[in-house]
């Protein structure tokens, strides 16, 4: 197999070969092949060079922490963020954030990471389960003191710790590269959206809070995340899990890409707390009753009634089983209901109305998907390269969405925590040396873009991707066969395409970078879909419909092999994998 | 048409450091609507705007790829 270098230009036969290979892709609407009208030169570029003990690459909810902690416990910290601290990723539209209050909790801890556990049918982590509820409270007290939850809008609070702690921030800052030197973590590198301007940052130590990624659905506000972080640490050698799960959101049949009004008022509501309720939610089982019985999957006309029965699909445990229909009107879900909805009513995201499934395609459940932890301080297999809520596969909750509200407590836990371990690593280390001529190298592969005289519009790659992953009959009901058509798909564009994207300005750069990104994550998607061959929790298979303890008791850990081709290995559960 | 208008503006720029997805960039002082194709529909440029200048549609300006079609 052969993986192309960004930077290498296209021959004639390749250009022949890709014009008859594209003409059967999906007719859409951006341009694919075309002469790169470039409205900027890449030669004008100028570089900063940043230096830190500690940098945090993401500003949501992890990221702010992850900050924090790391400045609070001694180390230098910079935060790089691809869009505004608190007002990017997924952080501003979560609104429930879980607090485990033993006052006022009937059961134990102990009982609650049993229930989780029950639930997950064992794919959860509950080293992380029941870190979430011994740190929650303490980390929604800080962020009552900063008045996160007096706002509707998370910036201004967030910005409070910062700004009284001077911890430098960069934002709208797109970091495409991690480096690493002497086998572990050197800096990052990527470039500026609104300047001709590439950084690297030369860093001790580096935590992950990019969040977790999709295909740039319709439905589900991460347009802005594309895996970035565990793509990235993917091509230095850290190992990535979780990429079989999938997150079961819905949108509307009106406007589905309308994701605001897909979720009632909630994106404009004041962040909660809320108690232990343990689901097993929105895995696949709607998108199975739709698949089998026909759409939409709740509400509307043509909806089948909660009650009728369809042979076969996800195993949801007796325990957990609930009524997910749609409310027949209103607007959505009732306030107060937080981030899970009203109990035994629809999960959350359920606006009124007619719902189709598949709003966040690409997207595996929360804490599930993203770097390998080889410990429970958030440490990943490469040393000094830490990560944190949805870019770290913590397995917090499992391959199910199980605590209500545990998305952004599980960031904030996860993220102050990482804080912490970086700091304590980067502590009386000195800096690896980059070497001259590989941060050149890096500059050119980031630019090579805005570079080629012709290329694929990334829009256009990233529409022709759409079309392969994002149908039910690909991750949201599994078989091989068609897995196996889909991965031919992703290996062209991976092999022909990513290395030809063009752009002509900085916001086509950072869609190339994204597109690129997006690629590898679809191929990690469909390796370990096809690798498990069992059903459970939000991964369900036709050829493979029953869960299989004998055999499935894994998460599965994907990783570069030597030759570049993609890896995958067992992971048992209860286990941590060896760093390096 | 996703964002569908701004009117009024102030050129404070909240709105477009607020979008994720970069679809507003500011021009001679003015909050101009640049790349409507990526409009995630997630109304936070709206939000965060001081003056409420910001209209807003639930149309995207692109064709939709939803996984039932």
């Amino acid at each position: 197999m052969t993986t192309h270098e960004d930077n290498a230009a296209p021959t004639r036969r390749d250009f022949i070969a890709l014009s008859g290979a594209s003409a059967g892709l999906a007719a859409i609407g951006a341009a694919g092949w075309a002469q790169n009208a470039a409205e900027i030169d890449a030669e004008s570029f100028t570089n900063t060079d940043h230096a830190t003990d500690v940098l945090v690459i993401g500003g949501g909810m992890a990221g702010l922490f992850a900050a924090v902690k790391a400045h609070d416990e001694g180390a230098a910290v910079m935060i790089v963020s691809k869009g505004r601290l608190g007002a990017s990723g997924l952080t501003p539209f979560g609104k429930g954030f879980f607090v485990f209050d033993p006052k006022t909790e009937s059961g134990s801890i102990d009982d609650f990471v049993d229930t989780v556990s029950r639930s997950a049918l064992g794919t959860n982590n509950p080293v992380y389960t029941r870190q979430v509820a011994e740190h929650s409270r303490d980390r929604a007290a800080e962020l009552q003191s900063w008045g996160y939850f007096d706002q509707t809008l998370a910036h201004r609070p967030f910005m409070r710790p910062i700004e009284d702690r001077d911890i430098p921030l960069l934002e709208r800052v797109t970091i495409t590269h991690l480096i690493k030197e002497d086998g572990r973590i050197a800096g990052a590198a990527g470039f500026r959206l609104d300047a001709e301007e590439t950084i690297t940052i030369r860093a001790k130590s580096v935590i992950l809070c990019t969040g977790a990624g999709g295909f740039k659905p319709n439905g589900f506000p991460l347009g802005d995340l594309t895996h970035d972080g565990s793509v990235m640490a993917y091509r230095i050698g850290a190992k990535i899990t979780g990429k079989e799960w999938n997150d079961g959101h819905s949108t509307r049949v009106d406007h589905p890409a309308a994701t605001f009004d897909g979720w009632g008022d909630m994106f404009e509501r004041v962040p909660s707390t809320n108690g232990v309720d343990v689901h097993h939610d929105l895995g696949v089982d709607m998108n199975y009753r739709a698949y089998a019985l026909g759409n939409p999957v709740s509400g509307g006309p043509g909806a089948p009634q909660a009650e009728t029965p369809v042979a076969g699909g996800p195993f949801v445990p007796e325990e957990f089983q609930r009524n997910f229909d749609s409310p027949p009107g209103g607007d959505g879900p009732p306030p107060g209901a937080g981030e899970g909805g009203a109990p035994g009513g629809p999960p959350p995201g359920f606006g009124a109305g007619a719902n189709v499934g598949g709003a966040s395609a690409g997207m595996a459940v929360h804490k599930s998907e993203g770097l390998v932890p080889i410990n429970d301080r958030c440490a990943s297999t490469v040393p000094g390269l830490y990560a944190a809520g949805d870019a770290l596969g913590s397995h917090m909750s499992g391959g199910i969405y199980t605590q209500i509200g545990s998305s952004l407590a599980g960031s904030a836990v996860q993220g102050a925590i990482a804080g912490e371990a970086a700091a304590d690593y980067a502590s009386g280390r000195a800096a690896s040396v980059i070497p001259d001529a590989r941060l050149a190298q890096i500059r050119d592969q980031i630019l090579a873009p805005l570079r080629r005289e012709a290329g694929y519009g990334p829009a256009w790659v990233t529409q022709t991707l759409q079309g392969v992953m994002i149908p039910n009959f690909v991750l949201y009901v599994k078989k091989a066969s068609m897995m196996q058509a889909a991965l031919a798909y992703i290996e062209e564009l991976r092999d022909h395409h990513a290395p030809m994207l063009r752009a002509a300005n900085l916001h086509e750069l950072r869609l190339a970078w994204e597109t690129r990104n997006m690629i590898l994550s679809a191929e990690m998607k469909l390796r370990a879909s096809l690798f498990r061959t069992e059903s459970r929790c939000s991964h369900y298979r036709l050829d493979y419909p029953e869960v299989d303890d004998a055999n499935w008791r894994v998460w599965i850990n994907i990783f570069r092999g030597e030759d570049g081709t993609m890896q995958l290995e067992k992971q048992p559960f209860g286990t941590w994998p060896a760093q390096g | 048409m996703t964002i569908k208008s701004i009117n009024g503006c102030i050129g404070c720029g909240e709105c477009v450091k607020s979008c994720p997805c970069d679809v507003i960039r500011m021009d001679h002082g003015k909050a101009v609507i640049t790349y409507p194709a990526d409009c995630q529909i997630c109304h936070l440029c709206r939000m965060y705007c001081p003056v409420d200048a910001i209209e807003m549609s639930p149309e995207k300006s692109i064709p939709v790829v939803v996984p039932w079609g």
